[in-house]
């Protein structure tokens, strides 16, 4: 057993440590701040923050440099991961670019895809969309029935996509479209990368229950898109997909961990001031939930530790899913509870407790995003405890 | 950063183990389920856990022992569990730790090799007080040593008349103790008693965790192949995701028993919490997966023939010692709200 990390990893987290003490504005972190600003401007800011950190070094964390990553460790991931949390930076405004599509284009782009691609997404030169969600395509994403028609060099594309994160914001869409008409379900797909700035795509903002707006739609209306903007083999989209979605395990456990513990500690310190920290069911809900939280760090370090060993966590990605976004929701549910007959103000007793409800309403989102908790039951049945589908 | 086990631990699990499935298996343990005049310390298996090192895992190599830690011992416990083994192995080992923790030279001289060899069976309690009754012991009948309180501190108690205790958990058998004064630890203190309190915690949560695994695993098997209207029940989405849930329970009271034994062994900050996360975590996880086990089997799961009973009325016995969840919860929360 050993908890620690290397020396190299220590020397990196203090780089790292000084560098977003002298490079996060003090005025970010006062109240009401960020509220004060449109999502356009919210947006800029935090675009153009993320690209002179890319500059001074500090993203693609474990990219090989030859793409302009750090060539980082694991273990220096997980540290960038956390000292985020902790300086309370703002996070990454690519997330689909930076998690999904740059190590699939590391994994299988052609050369001119990786010299395209990598670069100015590691530098928010591009923000990158992810296509894959339609109306009638959801938990079944092999349902989807966005189409393209070959028309020449290029594929012609119609349909329309749904949730997508950034819709409005965004630069470049990697899209899952039906290339091959009446193909067998999870056939005939190919994963087209479609620039978002042309007549045909149109991206509209999505409201959410909790007023925000990170979500949209996209509508493709004979967008066109070359056909060597494909990523992997035209007609092979599925396997690009998979190859794709597989990048979300090691997600960042331990960040996750910091930054629920700290809410936690907001929501103790909002039942402090309400005087209902010695509430003996309250208590025990809380507890609950904390334990909850403490397993979540021990199981990110189970998954960093097979990662460093050079293991495939294969399905237990879905266990990962799990466990963070119910404990997360857990936690906020307790929330309510804190409040008791006045779950719904916005204030009390002086406490602003609009951010607060914030994350609650999020935590409703958690357990849908990147597959259901059903959708992970099911491969947790069927894929690691091998029960008959 | 390594957190798992090592290959030596693994094969240490893996020896403990395939001993009780070759040597000791559940058929076995139901003969001593089912002998309620036996002392519930079946020979063969005493002498095994003797000679091959279960009972000397934390006694100090000087004494005999193989000097190892609460991360090999927990790794025992754990393959006990998932056996449901009868056997004074818990009672043995922590009567040592106290000794080892707590013991002058002379007690250290006169009992931790006799206790690593298996030559003595020891006892462990932190209920009742010498002089008096110690209620409930874990094997306490054939203990020849027990350790238990005397005021803040601890005592070895020798050759207490013991009066059974009936119990529906057929892997133990119980007794009241009648205990003299017996013989003070010299070094014992609030703190070597906290200290061993977190280790017994830990080696319980152990045992529960691999009884919880167990049990998941026996019916995973088992509604893999049972078939009702035409198909294996374990198709169906009401067990799939009940099972599903199950294993992630199972492996986050893993964790949790993993971490909490190399947290109080390298005296990590937080081992307190440690500890309390993962008795919590255990004993909710072993209550449930082992009443699932019971119904995901259906009928057969009721009756007395299967081995479910087993599992079920172990961990039932096992959830509330030292603390059962609802006690760790406010354990955790003194830790974490104040």
């Amino acid at each position: 057993m050993d908890l620690t990390y290397t020396a190299a990893e220590e020397e990196f987290r203090s780089e790292l440590r000084s560098w977003l003490r002298a490079n996060i504005p003090e005025e970010w972190s006062r109240p009401g701040f960020w509220a004060s600003l449109d999502d356009d401007e919210t947006f800029r800011l935090r675009r153009e923050w993320e690209r002179d950190k890319a500059l001074a070094g500090f993203a693609g964390i474990q990219w090989p440099t030859e793409y302009g990553g750090r060539g980082g460790t694991p273990g220096m991931k997980a540290i960038y991961d956390v000292e985020m949390v902790l300086a309370r930076a703002p996070g990454t405004v690519n997330p689909l670019g930076l998690t999904f599509l740059a190590p699939t284009v590391m994994a299988i782009g052609t050369d001119a895809q990786k010299k395209e691609i990598i670069g100015p997404l590691l530098r928010n030169e591009v923000i990158w969309c992810q296509g894959f969600s339609e109306p009638g395509a959801g938990s079944d994403l092999a349902a989807l029935s966005t189409k393209g028609v070959r028309d020449g060099d290029d594929f012609v594309v119609n349909g329309q996509k749904v949730w997508t994160t950034n819709a409005v914001h965004g630069d470049k869409i990697f899209t899952m479209v039906r290339t091959e008409p009446d193909s067998a379900k999870h056939r005939g797909i190919s994963m087209l990368l479609i620039d978002m700035h042309q007549p045909g795509v149109e991206a509209r903002p999505l409201k959410q229950m909790s007023g925000a707006s990170e979500f949209g739609e996209v509508f493709f209306t004979d967008a066109r898109v070359a056909a060597s903007d494909c990523l992997g083999e035209i007609g092979e989209g599925w396997r690009t997909a998979m190859l794709l979605l597989s990048f979300e395990r090691g997600a960042s456990g331990i960040a996750q961990y910091t930054e629920f513990r700290r809410q936690y500690d907001e929501i103790v310190e909002v039942a402090r001031k309400l005087g209902k920290d010695k509430d003996p069911v309250l208590r025990g809900k809380l507890a609950k939930v904390l334990a909850d939280l403490e397993c979540l760090r021990l199981h990110a370090m189970h998954v960093l530790t097979q990662v460093e060993q050079g293991r495939d966590l294969g399905f237990e990605a879905s266990m990962t899913k799990l466990i963070w976004s119910e404990a997360f929701q857990d936690l906020w549910e307790v929330f309510d509870d804190v409040l008791g007959d006045d779950a719904t103000l916005d204030e009390l007793d002086g406490i602003d407790l609009r951010p607060l409800h914030l994350q609650a309403m999020w935590s409703r989102s958690v357990t849908i995003w990147g597959g259901s908790s059903q959708v992970q039951r099911n491969i947790t049945a069927e894929r690691v405890l091998g029960l008959p589908r | 950063m390594f957190f798992a086990l090592t290959e030596d631990q693994r094969e240490f699990d893996a020896a403990v183990r395939s001993y009780l499935a070759e040597r000791f298996d559940l058929d076995a343990v139901r003969g001593v389920v089912e002998d309620t005049a036996g002392d519930g310390n079946p020979a063969s298996l005493w002498k095994a856990a003797g000679e091959q090192g279960w009972l000397a895992v934390l006694v100090p190599e000087e004494h005999d022992g193989l000097g190892l830690g609460l991360v090999e011992a927990q790794v025992i416990a754990r393959a006990l569990g998932a056996g449901v083994a009868p056997l004074p192995w818990r009672g043995t080992v922590l009567a040592a730790e106290a000794i080892r923790l707590a013991g002058s030279d002379e007690q250290q001289g006169a009992w931790l090799p006799r206790l690593a060899a298996g030559a003595a069976v020891g006892a462990f309690t932190l209920r009742g007080e010498a002089p008096g009754t110690l209620p409930a012991v874990e094997h306490g009948g054939i203990a020849d040593v027990v350790v238990a309180r005397s005021g803040d501190g601890l005592v070895l108690v020798e050759g207490a008349t013991g009066t059974p205790r009936g119990s529906f958990d057929g892997t133990v058998r119980l007794a009241d103790l009648d205990a003299d004064a017996g013989t003070a630890l010299p070094g014992a203190s609030a703190d070597v008693v906290a200290q061993l309190t977190a280790r017994a915690t830990v080696l319980v949560a152990a045992d529960l965790v691999g009884i919880a695994r167990e049990a998941i695993t026996r019916t995973v098997a088992y509604d893999r192949e049972r078939e009702q209207f035409g198909v294996p029940v374990g198709s169906f989405q009401a067990i799939k995701h009940a099972l599903a849930d199950l294993h992630v329970n199972v492996t986050m009271a893993e964790h949790a028993a993993l971490y909490a034994a190399h947290a109080v062994d390298a005296g990590l900050d937080g081992a307190d919490l440690a500890v309390a996360v993962a008795k919590a975590k255990a004993s909710d996880v072993a209550l449930d997966a082992t009443a699932a086990m019971i119904q995901y089997h259906g009928g057969i799961g009721y009756t007395w023939e299967h081995v479910t009973h087993f599992f079920y009325k172990r961990a039932k016995r096992l959830a509330g010692q030292f603390g059962g969840a609802e006690a760790q919860r406010e354990r955790i929360a003194e830790l974490t709200i104040g």
